[in-house]
């Protein structure tokens, strides 16, 4: 299975999700995959994007929010675990696609997940019960595409063999500022409200 | 902190219009911990680590909350990647509000905090960040709105470092 297959099974299930990438290969996957979804955002920088996920699915607790990570990212940011176990949001989908390389360094250098580290046991120990890897195209469907339309916290581990697609597409000339702003005018519209800081004159 | 500077603390968020705040508890301000669940008015939500906490209110305020991040001085150094990639790169406002520890009018210095202290404003100088230290109750409520307003015109972090009768 390679990451994009998973993506191209998602894309045609949004509706009004959120789904935030982190800085990996998959952002650029996605987003030329469902460039006109307006609840896409991308956060910019590995390490960061499941930590923001949790804020707005707190903020919004009626609206899904599906987080793409990479487990080069994950690695980065442990500690969102135990967080993410406690606070058990209902309304959260955490999508790891573990290719267990960091493929950014264009030399694909293995990450932990590559020997002894299993995402799935770390996300159970911290008190996600709903964490699964799966290994296949057929898993995926059966406990990934849940995650895109149903209910609960998904913790769901993709393992995927690296693929280098992301290289041939051309990247989004689209800046984090003007994600930001597109995804708020997004809420502000779906949800008929003013978010704060982009109200003010 | 006497309970009277943690009432006011709290007041002064919440008239600033603060509604959710991501922590990691420290020794200096906690007393606003139980006042703030007791009050109900701000959603506080703990945190691993300051990293985290800054990604978490950085999403709460995508999602249209008025967020605030409560961290001890040490905050700043372990949140740099985050306050530097979702605070100012993407650029999402959050208050910060640290507990001096380290710092000159720290009542409660000692050698665990001061070499910590000590770099911690040329800390968030080096990031960018915009701050006011705060000794005294006087126009507490104030500077809470000053700084709050600051963070969102300027669409990035701003900190308020709590040290003097804070910091008993």
């Amino acid at each position: 299975m390679i990451r994009r297959e998973c993506l191209e099974l998602m894309a045609p299930l949004m509706t009004d999700q959120l789904v935030l990438s982190s800085q990996s290969g998959q952002r650029i996957e996605w987003f030329h995959l469902a460039p006109q979804h307006e609840g896409n955002l991308l956060v910019g920088m590995m390490g960061c994007a499941t930590g923001v996920g949790m804020g707005l699915a707190l903020a919004l607790p009626h609206r899904r929010v599906i987080v793409l990570e990479s487990d080069g990212s994950v690695l980065l940011s442990l500690f969102n675990l135990p967080t993410l176990g406690n606070l058990n949001l209902s309304n959260l989908t955490v999508f790891v696609f573990d290719n267990e390389v960091y493929s950014g360094s264009t030399m694909s250098e293995p990450t932990a997940t590559a020997g002894k580290t299993d995402l799935e046991a770390i996300a159970r120990a911290s008190g996600i019960e709903n964490a699964v890897t799966v290994h296949d195209v057929e898993g995926f469907k059966e406990h990934g595409l849940p995650g895109v339309t149903g209910e609960g916290l998904h913790y769901v581990v993709c393992k995927v063999e690296e693929s280098l697609i992301h290289r041939e597409i051309p990247r989004p000339n689209v800046d984090l500022a003007e994600y930001k702003y597109r995804f708020v005018r997004y809420i502000e519209r779906t949800e008929g409200i003013t978010v704060p800081f982009v109200g003010l004159g | 902190m006497e309970p009277i500077l943690a009432e006011k603390l709290v007041h002064g968020l919440k008239a600033a219009g603060i509604d959710f705040m991501t922590y990691l508890p420290e020794s200096r301000l906690s007393q606003i911990l139980p006042l703030l669940r007791e009050d109900g008015t701000v959603q506080l939500v703990g945190a691993a680590s300051e990293q985290e906490a800054i990604t978490i209110a950085a999403g709460a305020a995508l999602g249209g909350k008025r967020v605030a991040c409560y961290m001890e001085s040490t905050g700043p150094y372990v949140s740099a990647y985050s306050l530097l990639t979702v605070g100012k790169q993407m650029g999402v406002p959050i208050l910060l509000l640290i507990g001096f520890l380290g710092s000159f009018a720290d009542q409660r210095n000692s050698f665990l905090y001061v070499t910590i202290g000590m770099r911690m404003i040329p800390t968030l100088e080096g990031l960018g960040i915009e701050y006011r230290v705060v000794e005294d109750a006087e126009n507490l409520e104030r500077h809470i709105r000053d700084a709050q307003r600051v963070s969102d015109s300027m669409r990035q972090p701003a900190a308020l470092i709590f040290s003097g009768e804070f910091a008993r």
